[in-house]
């Protein structure tokens, strides 16, 4: 029996929560409040799922998957479910998929360059999650 | 540039009084958002130097939202009086390109999904005049497809036309400044000092001694410092300087630029290295005479076309009319606003000055005169900032007005 965690179900949710709680302190979250929902388009089955995080004072405070519309965040990053997965699987970098248009950003880009650094560290926390896509 | 929000403070503009001004022509006009593209609107509703690419969306109330490119962001959001949030950024990606990020804001963020857009069309002599180009059009209009697009440019034209008092102390210090570079380039020059110097070198003493005064930039898109000397000063209006040296018994054309708080100083001064000519001295004694008689003509209540008609009599009645180009003045106001006067289209000849434009009451123009003698290798140009009074005209470099010989 695999220990994978179906990617987006309720598991990896819970597993995501606990990880990045436990791995990234305020400080290394630069004590930001802040939201976003990645919206995932072209899901297997053809649904759209949505990953929604969000920080207060740097603390991860709710990760939330599920389906439909997501929660009102401050970002937005839509894409394709096989682009966030690559990005899952540290084969695609975040900022090359948003500079090359794989996926869209909505929100103010000056706010978010300043929390590129912190999405690149949420990233790779949920890359660490053993994960069946 | 530091943002200046004391009303007491002699530079201080009333910027959000500004907005509701356009606010209340676009409801006059029923226009439901404004999306302006022009560096001169960027500068009367920002205030602050944006220099890139930038797009301001004007909603029916509250603040506007600036965006700009990317790299440039976080600076005019240090500098301007708008509040971080309504500072945007776009940039190369997905989402964030300038026609994305700017219409998923007036969709999505603003609520607005239909009705009349006001945006900025229209054509210029001035390079940098911003104006939206025909691709930005076509796919923002693509992207807003619920709403009627209204040409509006001359809303924020009409209202910069009168200059209020913050803006006027502001262009009084950026010719104050301007005459430091003409003091500097007068020291240089002198006894002498000319030999073997060049354009490019009076250029930027002159530049450094109006940034030791505390101009931002030389900010003229035809040269920065404009100079020419021999046959060049006879060649028109555009002179970026060149490693040409300065001659003796030359005539030399000085046109020097500051920017202090967006306010552009601009004043041309002319010399004739020694030993002069008598022809030389004819055409320069001409050409002071000129200016002076424009300058005293001026008063709110006269037009651009008197006045070019009166110095073209004047110049005639002098027998140099064949010297003079035949207009005075183009307009001027915050960095990117130095073109046509008037804010009325002339169907006839559109975008240029409206020859019956009847000037107010602090109004500014830069009084601009061109005097060319090509075949004589000689010219003048004068170029001073003037703000229009009841009775006159207040003339903003104090540099004494003169073509002086010197050696």
């Amino acid at each position: 029996m695999s220990d994978l965690k179906e990617y987006l179900g309720p598991l990896w949710r819970d597993e995501a929560l606990r990880r990045l709680q436990s791995e990234l302190t305020p400080e290394k979250m630069n004590k930001v409040t802040t939201s976003m929902s990645n919206i995932y388009k072209n899901c297997p089955g053809g649904v759209e799922l949505f990953l929604f995080i969000a920080c207060e004072d740097g603390k991860v405070t709710r990760v939330e998957t599920g389906t439909g519309e997501p929660p009102q965040a401050e970002f937005r990053i839509i894409g394709n479910y096989e682009t966030f997965a690559r990005i899952s699987r540290a084969e695609l970098g975040a900022q090359k998929a948003l500079m090359t248009g794989k996926l869209k950003l909505k929100g103010n880009l000056a706010k978010a360059l300043k929390l590129a650094a912190v999405s690149d560290r949420l990233n790779k926390v949920l890359a660490q999650i053993p994960t069946q896509y | 540039m530091p943002r200046i929000l004391d009303p007491q403070d002699k530079y201080y503009i009333d910027n959000p009084g500004r907005v509701k001004a356009i606010q209340a022509q676009m409801h006059k006009r029923g226009i439901d958002v404004y999306l302006g593209s022009r560096i001169r609107t960027m500068s009367f509703v920002m205030d602050t130097f944006c220099p890139w690419r930038s797009y301001i969306v004007i909603p029916p109330e509250g603040q506007p939202t600036y965006f700009t490119f990317v790299v440039d962001a976080l600076r005019v959001g240090d500098e301007t009086w708008i509040d971080g949030d309504h500072v945007r950024a776009y940039g190369p990606m997905g989402g964030m390109d300038q026609v994305s990020a700017i219409t998923d804001f007036i969709k999505d963020e603003l609520g607005i999904k239909k009705g009349r857009i006001g945006y900025e069309d229209g054509i210029s002599a001035y390079t940098a005049e911003g104006n939206l180009s025909h691709w930005e059009y076509t796919h923002f209009k693509d992207a807003l497809p619920g709403f009627e697009w209204v040409n509006s440019h001359d809303i924020i034209d009409a209202l910069s036309l009168i200059k209020d008092k913050g803006t006027i102390e502001r262009f009084r210090t950026a010719s104050l400044i301007v005459d430091e570079g003409h003091k500097a380039a007068r020291a240089a020059l002198e006894s002498g000092g000319y030999r073997g110097m060049t354009e490019t070198v009076i250029a930027g003493i002159a530049a450094l001694a109006m940034r030791k005064a505390g101009s931002v930039s030389e900010w003229n898109f035809a040269g920065l410092n404009e100079i020419s000397s021999g046959f060049r000063t006879g060649l028109g209006a555009c002179t970026p300087p060149t490693t040409k040296e300065i001659q003796a018994g030359e005539p030399l054309m000085l046109d020097f630029h500051a920017m202090f708080k967006l306010a552009l100083g601009d004043h041309s001064h002319n010399y004739l290295i020694g030993p002069a000519t008598k022809r030389q001295r004819w055409h320069a004694d001409n050409f002071v005479a000129i200016i002076q008689k424009v300058i005293d003509n001026y008063h709110a209540g006269t037009t651009p076309g008197t006045l070019a008609a009166m110095m073209m009599d004047f110049a005639e009645s002098r027998g140099c009319g064949d010297f003079i180009q035949p207009a005075c003045e183009h307009g001027i106001g915050l960095f990117g606003d130095e073109w046509r006067i008037g804010a009325i289209v002339n169907p006839d000849l559109p975008y240029w000055t409206d020859q019956d434009h009847v000037y107010s009451e602090n109004e500014m123009v830069v009084c601009a005169m061109q005097y060319a003698a090509p075949e004589e290798n000689i010219g003048f140009r004068y170029e001073n900032d003037i703000v229009i009074t009841k009775d006159g005209c207040e003339v903003l470099s104090k540099y004494p007005l003169g073509i002086e010989e010197i050696s």
